[in-house]
């Protein structure tokens, strides 16, 4: 590089105002136009559970729901999604209650190290949205985008099998035989 | 008996009986506080011991553990303490730490594999608006490393860089698009330098080895590392009725952990240094820090935080650490930088590309006579942990196998690649690997049975490996029988048609490394663990156990839960914090459960008896007759007299505020006295055996396993669902490492594929079926008769796919991975070399048993009886290993036998015929050289 002329690489993007709504809240925000979804989603609006493992669509753990779709949001540009409804991890629990699959995850194993884990709660909620009785192997092609080095997978599918039944409303979910509450608000027997 | 205890406001619902209120008013229901149960729970008798009045079974015997058993928790599936954190998005990893006013870094790499930096241009960085910091390798001269033998890392380059990759210097700006045009801006001018890229070229002396040691430096070479080990007698050698000869290339894995590195430093206002890092041990950067930042080691906290993944590659202290440190000083302000993906390859530290060669023998009896072994590792361009390493991969072969010799020679060379270090079942893995399907070639020359074959040379419980080694518990036995029975191996071993397998492969790992690197393992602990509860009755404990996923914070929580009879909602465990936590090693070498779950109920027994006495004062019932149960301890004679946990709490608390204990784990003394006895040596050891089934297309060579059944032995599961879950992911892991991963290296030495897309780890898609077994042989030093179960489970799975594709083609590949170029080209060898025009008519491995299967399977049942005496501490008698040999088990064979050797240096006869990695032995050190010696 010495003496060589020096070409910038500071982006000269003007910024836009970018609208979507986020977790159900409208947010309005001052982006640059060639804004990725993810770093507007980590950067601007707060949405830290939304994890970039390699910035190239090659892990899954960046995903986020777009108007009911899993997609990648390292591959997105903000722009494309303008007025869109966007689901990341966080507005996936009910309240205070968590989501059926995220009690799943946590209590069947189905998350260790757990970086991956946003990633694979948005595939499987979106397979259990369109889909309450699926095979495991209906299950893996919902998660073949997702890698996660700790588990082996196999946890993972146990856990969103009974997601599905508590979906199917057959089964309560696999209860561990220890007391921890997984729920951290359980709504009690009602 | 005492008055009724009057709970806390709030803590039970509004109850009459009678038409009276009585909430709040009850002598002992619900007693304690916290929790979401409104009643005490029953004991739980299917969790308490058989010894102790309950119903678990206990096959391998009873343990000092026992009588602290409540049933709460131990042995239960358990789900992740922080696992709600984890599926809500609220786990904070390390680029989730932002801090207002934060400022970017970014870092500059070298991109020449070899050269000395001549100068480095900053003016133009530095002068580019945004740009707050800007450092080279002059603001950080000191040295670091992971072990204080080799502490041969810098910052920044200092003078050379050493692989494409390594660091230079330094930025840190307002946003990352400025930091990295200033990255840009520096200029730095190289003098390339001749790189080393093949290991096999890193044996011989060279004009500018990588690193200089002085006058340990060997030759002028580029030799890291070399190990000699020779015991038992070789002589006999010559006269096996079986060999195996194996050479393997082996080659480098990355972690794959799912987060890249990232850091935040922060100079606080009081001019101390935070630093938030996923670390696995978060210790060794605590000193590395504090040695580069020149401050003392008080004025660093460094803050783990939730860890994506470590496998051993966030175990080093890392020079980004120390960059983000540096800014953050010049800067006045914090400092993250995170890394892309590119660059976690380009620190890798993942596994060592190896040449391995190993020869196998067995005599008539069909006793393993002898394990020889030569391992030339490419440790790239830094030592890490290669020292440990290089032992390694000699002296964990040395079980779950009797042998009547042993031969090792190892050598690790820098090369100018990004640097190797631990992973995942540290060094261990490759010989494993080699060696276990040398057993498996060995039952074919036989004609016996593998699993057979193994079953009949087992070391058995309580017994002395070659090297010296102390096993104790040792469920290897049970674990092989499981597989047999589980995998239905009798009727498809040799049986299968072409293009399906079965194989078999065990493992043998270290449960906590017997050494504290940096300290006397005699003048200070492995490991401390320090509990805390004050008025409202939470348990705080304090620990430096790294949590990284395994979970070591659920078991730390687990067994205190269990010794106080607690729920676990009620035990708060505080790890993040150097500041807070005690000092502790992390979490490598499978140490986390062992040393710091054992340090943890020495710490709770404390707290109990405190509990206890205090009880005994209300209830005035003799301490010894106390039982606790659910926030409550009562008198084993009458339920009906108890207290409260709360009340005794409060009770002890009179004179002396918040309760508070102490406990710490030390390995016993053990081991030999030879050099590099020390490596290997672990206060229990772990060990496993998988049968895995695998389908070949022989068209394509392309390798689908299909199913796996994983038998390992922790010890005691403390949580059945992670112990799982471990095996599970090893298998995962491991399966990645012999079908597809590899760190692929160019003609030139560049690394091609540091991405997730040409890194191939293994998806849901080709993932087998795996079964776990778990086998509980009961370790009578681990907590509740735990051992580790994070590493040791990966090791079987690689022998296992290995033989199962010679069961299901034939053909033995020994270059990993099994890519379906490689077994193509191996197919289509065959075939030429048979004249076989249709790969559909290669010819399938069949068997005929010879006498000695009939000789070995009497043996295995006699050894069956001793081991399950051994292990139920019914017979103790000392066993070192050679007995199988004739040898009297009480005194060493060495002291019996005069052709029995122990040496770990080359006698000058022996060097001509060393293997490939031993040939370093040919060079002499530089101190050595003036007397020529
Ligand atoms: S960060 Fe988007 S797929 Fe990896
Ligand atoms: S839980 Fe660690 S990567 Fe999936």
């Amino acid at each position: 590089m010495v003496g060589e002329e020096h070409v910038s690489m500071i982006p000269i993007a003007p910024n836009n105002v970018w609208r979507a709504k986020v977790n159900g809240r409208a947010q309005e925000i001052l982006a640059p136009s060639n804004a990725i979804l993810l770093d507007v989603l980590r950067d601007k609006v707060g949405c830290l559970g939304v994890k970039r493992g390699c910035d190239m669509g090659t892990c899954g753990c960046c995903a986020v729901l777009i108007d009911g779709e899993p997609r990648l949001s390292c591959l997105t540009m903000a722009n494309e999604c303008v007025g869109s409804d966007i689901i990341s991890v966080e507005g996936l629990s009910n309240g205070a209650h968590l989501a059926p699959i995220q009690q799943c995850f946590a209590e069947c194993g189905g998350s260790q190290c757990g970086f991956c884990t946003p990633g694979f709660l948005i595939s499987s909620q979106a397979l259990l949205d369109k889909n309450s009785n699926p095979t495991d192997s209906e299950i893996a092609t919902a998660i073949e985008g997702n890698l996660c080095r700790c588990t082996g997978y196999q946890q993972i599918i146990q856990s969103i099998q009974s997601a599905a039944a508590i979906h199917r409303g057959d089964e309560s979910p696999a209860k561990p035989a220890s007391d921890a509450h997984s729920d951290p608000h359980p709504s009690g027997p009602e | 008996m005492t008055d009724g205890y009057v709970q806390q406001p709030g803590s039970s619902k509004d109850v009459r009986v009678d038409g009276k209120r009585v909430a709040g008013k009850m002598s002992f229901n619900p007693p304690g506080s916290g929790g979401s149960r409104p009643e005490m729970a029953e004991r739980d008798l299917d969790f308490i011991p058989e010894v102790e009045g309950g119903r678990e079974a206990q096959p391998a015997g009873h343990h000092l553990h026992d009588k602290y058993r409540t049933g709460t928790t131990v042995g239960k599936r358990t789900p992740l303490v922080d696992g709600n954190a984890k599926v809500t998005g609220q786990a904070w990893y390390g680029d989730d730490v932002r801090l207002a006013n934060e400022i970017i870094g970014r870092i500059v790499r070298s991109p020449h594999h070899y050269a000395k930096v001549k100068s480095i241009d900053t003016s133009k960085a530095e002068a580019l608006p945004g740009v707050l910091a800007v450092s080279t390798g002059a603001d950080a001269p000191q040295r670091f490393g992971v072990l204080p033998v080799t502490k041969d890392e810098h910052a920044m380059a200092v003078e050379k860089v050493r692989h494409v990759g390594d660091l230079v210097a330094c930025v840190a700006a307002i946003d990352e698009a400025t930091a990295r045009e200033a990255a840009a801006l520096i200029e730095v001018e190289y003098e390339v330098l001749d790189a080393v890229h093949d290991p096999k070229k890193g044996l011989l002396d060279v004009d500018d080895p990588i690193h200089w040691r002085g006058q340990y430096h060997i030759g002028s070479t580029n030799v890291q590392k070399r190990v000699f080990q020779e015991f038992g007698d070789r002589s006999k050698l010559e006269q096996a009725r079986a060999t195996h000869h194996g050479k393997w290339k082996f080659m480098g894995v990355n972690h794959g952990f799912t987060e890249p590195h990232a850091v935040v430093a922060h100079w606080d206002p009081n001019g101390r240094l935070q630093l938030y890092t996923p670390q696995q041990v978060p210790h060794y950067a605590h000193r590395a820090l504090a040695t580069v930042l020149d401050v003392p080691m008080h004025q660093v906290n460094v803050i783990r935080t939730f860890v994506g993944g470590g496998f051993g590659g966030k175990s080093d202290p890392f020079p980004h650490e120390m960059c983000a440190a540096i800014l953050a000083r010049k800067a006045g302000r914090p400092v993250r930088i995170t890394f892309d993906r590119e660059e976690v390859f380009w620190v890798n530290r993942g596994r060592h590309p190896s040449h391995i060669e190993v020869q196998l023998f067995a005599d008539d009896d069909a006793r393993i006579s002898g394990f020889e072994i030569d391992a030339l590792i490419d440790g790239g361009g830094f030592a890490s942990f290669g020292h440990v390493t290089s032992y390694y991969n000699g002296v964990l072969a040395t079980a779950p196998y009797e042998l009547g010799s042993f031969h090792y020679t190892g050598a690790r060379v820098w090369t100018n690649k990004p640097a190797s270090g631990a992973m995942r079942g540290h060094g261990a893995v490759n010989t494993r690997c080699a060696i276990e399907v040398g057993m498996d070639d060995l039952a074919e020359k036989l004609q016996v049975d593998p699993i057979d074959l193994r079953l009949a040379n087992l070391l058995p419980p309580h017994s002395k490996t070659i090297t010296g080694f102390r096993i104790t518990s040792n469920g290897m036995r049970q674990a092989l029988e499981r597989v047999r029975e589980g995998s239905d191996w009798d009727s498809k071993f040799r049986q299968l048609p072409l293009g399906k397998g079965i194989g078999i492969g065990c493992g043998f790992f270290i449960s906590g490394s017997g050494l504290p690197i940096h300290w006397d393992p005699n003048k200070f602990p492995h490991a401390t663990v320090h509990i805390q509860i004050d008025m409202d009755g939470g348990v705080t404990v304090h620990t430096g156990a790294a949590d990284i996923g395994q979970g070591s914070t659920t078991a730390v929580a687990q067994v205190v839960a269990e010794v106080l009879a607690l729920p676990l909602e009620m035990i708060h465990v505080r790890s993040h914090e150097s500041d807070t936590s005690p000092v502790d090693l992390g979490s490598y070498s499978s140490r986390v459960t062992f040393m710091n779950a054992n340090a943890a109920i020495t710490a709770a027994l404390d707290v109990r008896e405190q509990l206890l006495d205090a009880a005994s004062e209300i209830l005035d019932v003799p301490a010894k007759l106390l039982i606790l149960n659910d926030r409550r301890i009562y008198n084993k004679k009458d339920p009906a007299v108890g207290t409260s946990y709360l009340q005794a709490l409060h009770k002890s608390q009179e004179d002396k505020g918040a309760l508070i204990a102490s406990g710490a784990y030390r390995t016993p003394p053990m081991g030999g006295v030879h050099k590099g006895a020390a490596a290997g040596l672990a206060p229990a050891y772990s060990f496993s055996a998988y049968v895995a089934e695998v389908e070949v297309d022989v068209d394509t060579g392309l390798i689908k396993c299909t199913d796996v059944w994983a038998a390992h032995d922790c010890g005691k599961a403390l949580n059945p669902l992670a112990v799982e879950g471990q095996i599970i992911g090893s298998c995962h892991m491991g399966l990645g490492q012999v079908l597809s991963e590899q760190m692929v290296y160019g003609r030139t030495g560049h690394l091609q594929n540091p991405n997730l897309l040409d890194y191939k780890i293994p998806s849901v898609h080709e993932m087998p079926n795996v079964t776990p077994i778990i086998i509980e042989s009961c370790d009578p030093e681990g907590p509740f008769g735990a051992k580790e179960a994070g590493e040791g489970p990966l090791l079987p799975i690689l022998p296992a796919v290995v033989n199962a594709v010679y069961d299901a083609i034939g053909i033995r590949v020994n270059d990993l991975p099994l890519t379906p170029d490689k077994v193509w080209a191996a197919i289509s060898k065959k075939m030429k070399r048979e004249d076989i025009a249709d790969a559909q008519d290669l010819p399938v491995p069949r068997i005929d048993f010879s006498e000695l299967q009939a000789k070995i399977a009497k043996r295995s049942t006699e050894h069956n009886d001793r081991d399950g005496r051994r292990q139920r501490s019914e017979d103790t008698d000392p066993y070192i290993n050679g007995v199988l040999f004739g040898f009297d088990p009480s005194i060493p064979p060495e002291d019996q036998d005069g052709d029995w050797k122990i040496s770990v240096r080359p006698d000058s006869g022996q060097l001509e015929s060393l293997g490939l990695a031993g040939s370093a032995w040919t060079k002499i050190e530089q101190r050595k050289m003036e007397d020529g010696k």
